[in-house]
Parts: structure tokens; C-alpha cells; sequence
């Protein structure tokens, strides 16, 4: 099976050292696009003819410049060609109201980014564990993705 | 007051009245009550009156829309109205109570405003505040994992101090975001058995804690009408800390009951024989980041008793404590709070 991207959607340069640095030392070696603000990563992930490959995990922040989170969020699900992607919101706050709202415009998941270095390492490392080996991707994206990248 | 009878004329109005609206007494009565009442609502208004008339009994005006008068230079202001009715020998008479809030208007706008910033504020501490001790921790760490040779003994030594003070800091941003919420939670209060709520803490408490020896004596039941997620955080809160300041004893005894006290509806009381506290400073135990022990001894946020108050205080009860150095710790607080009808 062909291994699949990340994109992780992160505005702040030490968050995603730190991402980056917790992925790698986990051996999770599939590669990570970052996209550093809520506008960039729409238009990585919605360009025509874009050489980027549908992304099989999106880690996303809440707080971005220019477009915020959630309305990424909701872009990406309004949207067939990403509507099945696994979003999995990883952010500083953990208030009642940011993660129903998550839920709410369809995220897959919610998790706080912890300060414990330790804490973080294997929350970033177990997200990509789950989602990229051992969850079960829509077919219809499967499909998708396929016909995007062989019409 | 203005008094009106069944056809809407003003029969009678008070020197209130008079001040309020800005009319002399002869310009108001005879004539119909509508010129007090705003442009926008006055065509409506007859209708109101006569549905008002078929059945007067006294209520309050509008339904809890918000209502306004008009004075005689056509500004208007925010009311609130009660009406009644009283039966004469010239047939059915409406008195409405007219009264100005407009400061009231004020200062709720005032509390809305200072309760979105508040909110604003909490939104930043969540989100901002945290990120920058992300990078301390994490870095500081990264630097103990791949640099841990070249740091040395005393570097080393110094990454751990860094490490353990964004951490705690970490700990106070989250205390801080839980006062903020606990003061402005929804209550829903159910009869909850405070005693079976204390017997499920004290045994995560002993099997978190297989190394210790400790006593517990529980009474039960205890039944309180509270919020339940709210006193189970003041008895994990209690507990803890009895827990936490007995653990230099090997003999550790860990109370919880009712005492009776005044007329409180439910008085409470969690008491060890640990560690206690200078009484000197009791005052000061339930104030937030305020501790009485250094985090060598005994480490803490200082947030899990001013949580207790603050809960406790919207329970309409008190808090209160007991203590010596060395002779143990008795918390009490009282639970009033009182289905509303």
C-alpha cells in the first residue's frame, strides 16, 4: 500500500518542530506538508493540477491567521474531494465550546497538544498510528484519490 | 401609576408619573393612554388594552418583551410595567405602575460587555498562553534527549528546572481556566449521596496509592441537592488534599460526615490527622494560587481549595477550616441550595 501524506495545518514554528521532531522520532516516516495558515492549506488542498496528493491524515490547529480552523474545517467537508478525509483537531485549548465546535463541523478527532513533551510526543505518534495504519480510509476517497492521480 | 378606564383615557396618573413623562397633570388625564406609549408600538396598543380588559388579572406588561415609554419631547426610555385592575362604581379601571430602568438597562449592558471580555480573555489564556511553554517544555526537553552529554551535569540539572517550571506553569493556566468556568457553569442540582460520592474517591485514592496505609471513615448516606459534577470536584478536592497531607504518617485517618451547625441545610466536614497548618494564615487558605506549604514539601497549584469555595458559594454555603501545624487539617462547608420553583 502506498503510504500516505500529512498535512498538518500549524501556524506556530515551534508547535510544528516540535510535530515534526515527535513524528520522526516515532518513526513515522510518512511525509508532512505544513501548511502555515488556513488560506495556504485551502489552496494546497483545492488547487487544480496541484502536485501535492490528497493528504490520508490532516492534523489542524484551531487558532490560524487570515482563515481560521474551523472554517477550514468546514470547507473541507462541504467539499467531495475531501470530505472523507481523517481531520483530527490538535490545539492549546481544550474549552467545552472549541471542541463542540469541532465536533460540530465534522472533525474526526480532538486533542489537546500537551505541554509535557513526553505527553505530546505520543499523542502526535499515536494519532498517526491510528489513522494512517490502522483506520479504515472511505472508499469513496480511496476511489477519489485514485482517479485524481491516474485520470 | 397611571389609572385608565375600559375606553383608554387617562383618569388619574400620580406625581410620578407627572416627573417621568415630562406632561402635566392636566395635559395627561382625559386623554388616551396611547400618547405615552412609543410610535412604533401606539397602533397596536388599543388591542393590547381591550384583551387586557377581558381578563384583568395582575400581571406583569409585554410578556417579557422589553417595553418603553415616551415623554412628552417624544424620547423614550426603557420600562417596565405591571398592570392591575380594580372594579369602581364607574365601571372596570386598568392601573398600569410605570417604571424607569434605565440604569438597570445600563448596568446589565455593562455586566454583558465585562462578561465578553472576560470571555475573550479565557479564549487567549486557552489558546495563547500555553503555546509559548510548549516550545520551553518540549525544547528543553529535546535538549535532554539529543544534547545530554555536551549539557553536562549542572546543565542538565538546570533543562530539568526549566522543564518542571513549564510544567507548573502549565498546571496554574489550567487552574486558572477551571475558576473561570466554575463561575460561570449552569447548575443543575439532583439529590446526591455525598457519602457514596466520597467512599468511590477514597477507593481510586487506595488503589492509586498501594504504598500507603490509610484509613477511611466515611458516613453514609449523605444526601445534598447540588450540581454533581460541581461537588464531586470539592470532595476530590478535600480528599486530595487530606490524601496528599497525610502522606508522611503511617497511620493516616481520613474522616468525612455531617455535623450539625446553625441552620445550614447540610454541614459537612473532611478532617486528617496530617500535616495541618498554621491557623495564623487560615484566612488565607481558600484564596486562589495562595499556598501555606512550599512545593518541596508538598507540591499543588493552590486552585483545588478556591475551586471548593467557589462551588460551595454558588451551593449558597459557606467554607471554613480548622487546623495546627502538625495536628491535622478539618475543611467544613455548608450546601443551602434550594430547588427553584
Amino acid at each position: 500500500m502506498k503510504s500516505r501524506n500529512i498535512l498538518l495545518i500549524e501556524d506556530n514554528p515551534d508547535d510544528e518542530a516540535l510535530t515534526l521532531r515527535a513524528l520522526r522520532r516515532n518513526k513515522i516516516l510518512n511525509k508532512v506538508t505544513v501548511a502555515h495558515d488556513g488560506a495556504e492549506a485551502l489552496e494546497l488542498l483545492f488547487t487544480e493540477g496541484s502536485d501535492v496528493p490528497p493528504p490520508g491524515l490532516i492534523l489542524l490547529d484551531l487558532k490560524l491567521p487570515k482563515i481560521d480552523g474551523l472554517e477550514v474545517l468546514r470547507r473541507l467537508r462541504a467539499d467531495e474531494r475531501t470530505q472523507f478525509i481523517p481531520v483530527v483537531v490538535l490545539t492549546s485549548s481544550k474549552l467545552d465550546e472549541d471542541i463542540i465546535a469541532s465536533y460540530r463541523n465534522g472533525a474526526n478527532g480532538y486533542v489537546r497538544k500537551p505541554v509535557k513533551f513526553a505527553e505530546f510526543a505520543e499523542a502526535v505518534s499515536t494519532l498517526g498510528m491510528f489513522w494512517l495504519l490502522l483506520n479504515e480510509a472511505a472508499p469513496e476517497f480511496v476511489h477519489h484519490q485514485m482517479e485524481g492521480r491516474h485520470p | 401609576m397611571v389609572c385608565v378606564d375600559a375606553g383608554g383615557r387617562i383618569v388619574l396618573v400620580n406625581a410620578q408619573m407627572v416627573r417621568l413623562f415630562g406632561y402635566p397633570r392636566e395635559e395627561l388625564e382625559g386623554q388616551l393612554v396611547e400618547m405615552l406609549v412609543p410610535d412604533a408600538a401606539r397602533a397596536a396598543h388599543p388591542q393590547h388594552r381591550t384583551g387586557y380588559m377581558a381578563d384583568p388579572v395582575p400581571r406583569p406588561m409585554g410578556a417579557g418583551m422589553p417595553l418603553a415609554g415616551r415623554r412628552r419631547d417624544g424620547s423614550t426610555f426603557p420600562a417596565e410595567i405591571s398592570l392591575s385592575a380594580i372594579d369602581t362604581d364607574e365601571g372596570t379601571l386598568v392601573t398600569a405602575a410605570v417604571r424607569d430602568v434605565t440604569e438597570r438597562q445600563c448596568r446589565q449592558d455593562d455586566l454583558e460587555r465585562a462578561i465578553r471580555n472576560l470571555e475573550t480573555f479565557t479564549y487567549s489564556v486557552a489558546h495563547d498562553l500555553r503555546a509559548p511553554l510548549r516550545a520551553l517544555g518540549g525544547f528543553t526537553a529535546a535538549l535532554l534527549e539529543d544534547c545530554w552529554d555536551a549539557l553536562g551535569e549542572a546543565g542538565q540539572g538546570y533543562a530539568e528546572r526549566i522543564k518542571a517550571a513549564s510544567e507548573q506553569m502549565a498546571a496554574l493556566i489550567d487552574g486558572l481556566l477551571r475558576l473561570s468556568r466554575l463561575s460561570r457553569a449552569e447548575m443543575n442540582l439532583h439529590a446526591v449521596d455525598l457519602g457514596a460520592e466520597a467512599s468511590r474517591i477514597a477507593g481510586e485514592l487506595q488503589r492509586g496509592g498501594l504504598d500507603r496505609r490509610v484509613s477511611f471513615v466515611i458516613q453514609r448516606p449523605i444526601w445534598a441537592l447540588a450540581d454533581t459534577p460541581m461537588i464531586r470536584m470539592v470532595l476530590q478536592s478535600l480528599l486530595d488534599n487530606a490524601w496528599k497531607f497525610t502522606s508522611r504518617r503511617d497511620d493516616a485517618l481520613i474522616e468525612f460526615g455531617t455535623t450539625p451547625v446553625g441552620d445550614a441545610r447540610v454541614c459537612c466536614y473532611v478532617r486528617d490527622n496530617g500535616a495541618g497548618f498554621d491557623p495564623a494564615y487560615v484566612r488565607k487558605l481558600f484564596n486562589p494560587f495562595q499556598r501555606l506549604h512550599t512545593a518541596g514539601e508538598f507540591p499543588g497549584t493552590g486552585v483545588g481549595l478556591a475551586s471548593v469555595r467557589l462551588i460551595v458559594e454558588r451551593h449558597a454555603g459557606h467554607t471554613w477550616a480548622e487546623g495546627a501545624i502538625g495536628e491535622g487539617a478539618t475543611f467544613y462547608f455548608t450546601l443551602n441550595a434550594r430547588e427553584i420553583a
